[in-house]
């Protein structure tokens, strides 16, 4: 969890971006008759019986080779406690083949492509299997589901059949193993300045027309300062594509990072475009109305980070952009030179769709080389993958490792605590063994997803308390799945990139007041003009076809 | 600069009108070489020095934009960092290793070929001209390279970095021009007094062409020493990296995608010169290797070789 990165945290928020991936059906329609495929000859090593809750131990020691991303903050060490802790539970050996993570993808490529790839190939992140389909090189893993008894049973239990189906391809599998969190877990959000709230005596803002409010306040008390001036306006654009994302989400639209080109329409039972909905149109409407009554810096748009951050450092804006580690590592750092400034990070406002929230619950996952399926081990193989990467036991060993060593007490009542003298991630800051580099616990490759009582007992009080508020609020379904074949994705993509920089300057132009919003239904036959009609049509073709077929 | 001395004693002599027009021509030419050269001597050292200065700053004069030659809150944490790994060292030492090994194997397969072609009598010479320059405009491609090596046996072995990319053909172009520019009397001479072949090149060719050899040796190491990406598709243990590799890795994991959670001190340390540091610990030893090749850079080792 902790190897998520933004991209990694963008990609899985955003997963079935750009329309190629809007997979997903709401039945299981993996074939049942999956491990009727699996022989005898295939069960060396494997367990007799199987099921959730069971310790998995090869009957006979086995080996398995592994692509390692080794990871630059604790790089690859042959003596982990890991490692031969792994051995000493499961009785399999990992072998790796360590890749520096800076070039991981590209060496992962250039194995699958020459057919020299371990066994196990973790760390892709959702679409990036697809390239690898067509060649046969990674196993249709959908189709083996009935060896993998956690994996199964935390999809049913959590309900995640809906982000599952995500993930499948036209021809109704998937072959990605991917990460499972209980709950869509958030952590951008706005950070605002408590002092000057309790000098103005205002509440932190509940909704998007509290913080509207609030702002107007700050702006009555600070006339000649933007209160609000925001960042992340880096490409992609079209700007504040944090402030986007989370209102956008409020609206129940796709926007900023997040922005996809075809959104869902549960009434009408058909995806629609996405910049062309009404939501749409009432997120720029408030947007615009920050701009022009001056509460939102219009620089917000264009800014570098680093401005955006000067801005708010010098007490120049109070309400800014910002996820945990921002906060911490440096908003709080940069207002200390203010006397009394403080700074917190708000559970994100609500709008019109109220407190709910969207986004997958799917992790980066694991493709698994197709040769497996031949090998005398292969049961015995999905079943230690079973174990260590979606059982209870497996997780909690993978990220914490072992009890009365490196932590103690329980996860689920808890009493959890790492060791005093293990430090990881801010924890236990004066340890003098770091969990990921002395112990290789808590490994990216190894380690991510599970229950949300198992990633809250990574964050400090602080944070645990917006988690709280964040995993309070419902958790809305992801879009049914709507596959592209792989040539209408390459039609699809010719679309997009028009449409995607036609959005954008519109976007900018409609908040900024350059365009008026009366002006909305103009754009909407220009949007046509870019063919927006015809990708939705397009989408909507290939979720009618995924209905019929995998239905 | 060092041109200034010589034309300096002829504007000594104003003697006719002529020769003082040209002094002084001579002397504006001199001192527009002066600063030219001198603005290409900043231009060129200062991204240098200030890399050096940023490699020694603290954080926080970093990111704000504070250093520029000197050091500013002097800082050595990203130094202990980087120094203090084991594994650092280790794939130090397989960057000597391989620089050194691949070096030599290149040198003495790029001087045969390179002598061999510059012979005009010798049959099929165009063949083998063709053979060479056919590889700088196409080749395999990644992945039939890879399967090729990996079919070979050469994975996590040495030979999967120094076997590959053992000619240049560059280099062995050049080569070849300089042997045909030395002067076929002195072989034949060589000849007529008992030499073979082997006699020749290792007598008489080599000992005239320590220039080419001193250039050549140079261009090979620090290809080799800076190279990371044969050594990264190959290599599939981390104690066969070289430091390359390593340094790679280090940026990319402390610039790219941030830790989820409170990033310590030393972390925000790190990121902010872990390039300068990398940069600087990996320059220097080739740099210091340089003053001692650059003495063969001298042409004027063939005046007088040939008379009449």
């Amino acid at each position: 969890m902790n190897q998520l990165s933004r991209r990694g945290f963008l990609s899985a928020t955003a997963a079935g971006a750009a329309g190629v991936a809007l997979a997903g059906c709401d039945s299981g329609s993996d074939s049942p008759k999956a491990s009727s495929k699996v022989t005898s000859a295939n069960r060396t090593g494997a367990m007799d019986k199987f099921g959730v809750g069971d310790q998995f131990k090869a009957t006979v020691p086995l080996s398995f080779s592994v692509m390692l991303l080794s990871n630059a903050n604790y790089p690859y060490k042959a003596d982990w406690l890991f490692w031969s802790e792994l051995t000493k539970r499961t009785n399999v050996t990992l072998q790796p083949t360590v890749i520096p993570g800076s070039d991981y993808n590209q060496k992962r490529s250039v194995m699958v492509s020459a057919g020299n790839a371990p066994t196990l190939i973790p760390k892709t992140y959702h679409p990036d299997e697809e390239a690898y389909i067509a060649g046969g090189a990674i196993l249709p893993v959908s189709d083996y589901l009935d060896l993998m008894p956690h994996f199964k049973d935390k999809i049913a239990k959590w309900n995640l059949q809906g982000d599952l189906d995500q993930l499948r391809e036209a021809d109704g599998k998937f072959y990605l193993l991917p990460g499972l969190h209980q709950d869509v877990w958030k952590d951008y959000s706005l950070a605002i300045r408590t002092d000057i709230l309790k000098q103005l005596n205002l509440e932190v803002p509940q909704t998007w027309d509290d913080l509207t409010n609030v702002l107007r306040e700050m702006k009555k008390a600070y006339p000649d300062k933007y209160p609000f001036s925001d960042r992340w306006s880096t490409p992609p654009q079209p700007g504040a594509n944090n402030l986007l994302a989370i209102l956008g989400e409020a609206h129940g639209v796709w926007a900023g990072w997040n922005y996809q080109h075809a959104n869902w329409d549960a009434t009408a039972g058909k995806f629609v475009y996405t910049a062309g909905t009404d939501q749409y149109k009432q997120m720029l409407q408030y947007l615009n109305t920050l701009v022009s009554e001056k509460l939102l810096d219009p620089e917000s748009f264009t800014q570098s980070d680093d401005q955006a951050r000067q801005k708010f450092a010098e007490g120049k804006s109070f309400v800014i952009s910002t996820n945990a580690q921002e906060l911490v590592n440096h908003y709080r750092k940069d207002i200390a030179k203010i006397s009394g400034a403080t700074v917190v990070k708000i559970p994100t406002p609500t709008g019109p769709i109220g407190a709910a929230k969207t986004g997958s619950r799917l992790e980066n996952g694991m493709m698994i080389s197709s040769k497996a399926k031949d090998g005398k081990d292969f049961v015995a193989l999905m079943q230690f993958v079973d174990w260590l990467w979606y059982s209870d036991e497996g997780l909690l060993f993978a990220k914490w490792g072992v009890e009365g060593t490196t932590y103690n007490g329980k996860v689920d009542d808890g009493t959890f605590k790492l060791a005093s003298d293990v430090t990881w991630a801010g924890i236990n800051p004066s340890g003098s063994k770091n969990l990921q580099v002395d112990y290789g616990f808590s490994n990216g490759v190894f380690a991510y997803g599970g229950s949300t009582k198992l990633l809250n007992s990574q964050f400090p009080p602080e944070e645990l308390t917006f988690q709280e508020a964040m995993n309070a609020r419902k958790t809305l379904p992801l879009p049914p799945p709507a596959p592209l074949s792989s040539e209408d994705r390459e039609q699809a993509t010719l679309w997009q990139t028009s449409l995607k920089d036609f959005v954008n300057q519109q976007t900018l132009k409609f908040i900024l007041g350059q365009r008026p919003l009366s002006q909305w239904d103009a754009y909407l036959s220009e949007l046509k003009g870019h063919n927006s009609e015809q990708y939705v049509s397009l989408v909507n073709k290939a979720y009618q076809d995924f209905k019929k077929n995998h239905g | 600069m060092v041109t200034l001395g010589a034309p300096r004693a002829s504007g000594r002599a104003p003697e006719s009108g002529t020769r003082i027009r040209t002094s002084r021509g001579h002397r504006v030419f001199q001192v527009f070489n002066a600063v030219i050269l001198t603005g290409v001597v900043v231009v060129t050292l200062y991204p240098f020095v200030n890399i050096v200065a940023q490699s020694f700053s603290s954080e926080s004069a970093i990111t704000a934009g504070h250093v520029n030659v000197v050091p500013h809150g002097f800082n050595l944490t990203t130094y202990k960092k980087v120094m203090s790994d084991s594994a650092f060292w280790t794939n130090y030492r397989n960057t000597v290793l391989y620089t050194v090994v691949a070096t030599g194997i290149s040198m003495v397969l790029t001087t045969c070929y390179a002598y061999v072609l510059s012979k005009r009598h010798l049959k099929g010479r165009k063949v083998l001209i063709a053979i060479a320059l056919f590889t700088m405009f196409f080749n395999g491609g990644l992945i039939p390279n890879y399967v090729l090596v990996a079919d070979l046996g050469l994975r996590n072995s040495i030979w999967a970095i120094v076997l590959p990319n053992a000619v240049s053909v560059f280099n062995l172009l050049v080569m070849k021009a300089f042997f045909e520019s030395l002067p076929d009397e002195l072989e034949e001479a060589a000849a007529v007094d008992g030499l073979n072949t082997y006699g020749i090149l290792g007598r008489i060719v080599l000992p005239l062409s320590k220039a080419v050899l001193a250039t050549m040796v140079l261009f090979y190491a620090v290809s080799f020493w800076n190279s990371w990406f044969s050594a990264f598709l190959y290599m599939d243990r981390s104690n066969l990296f070289p430091v390359t590799v390593y340094l790679r890795n280090l940026i990319a994991g402390a610039t790219g995608g941030a830790d989820q959670g409170t990033a310590s001190d030393t972390a925000l340390q790190i990121g902010a010169n872990i390039q300068a540091v990398t940069i600087v610990l990996t320059v220097v030893p080739i740099l210091t290797v340089y003053p001692f090749i650059q003495r063969y850079f001298v042409s004027g080792v063939m005046l007088g070789a040939v008379k009449g």
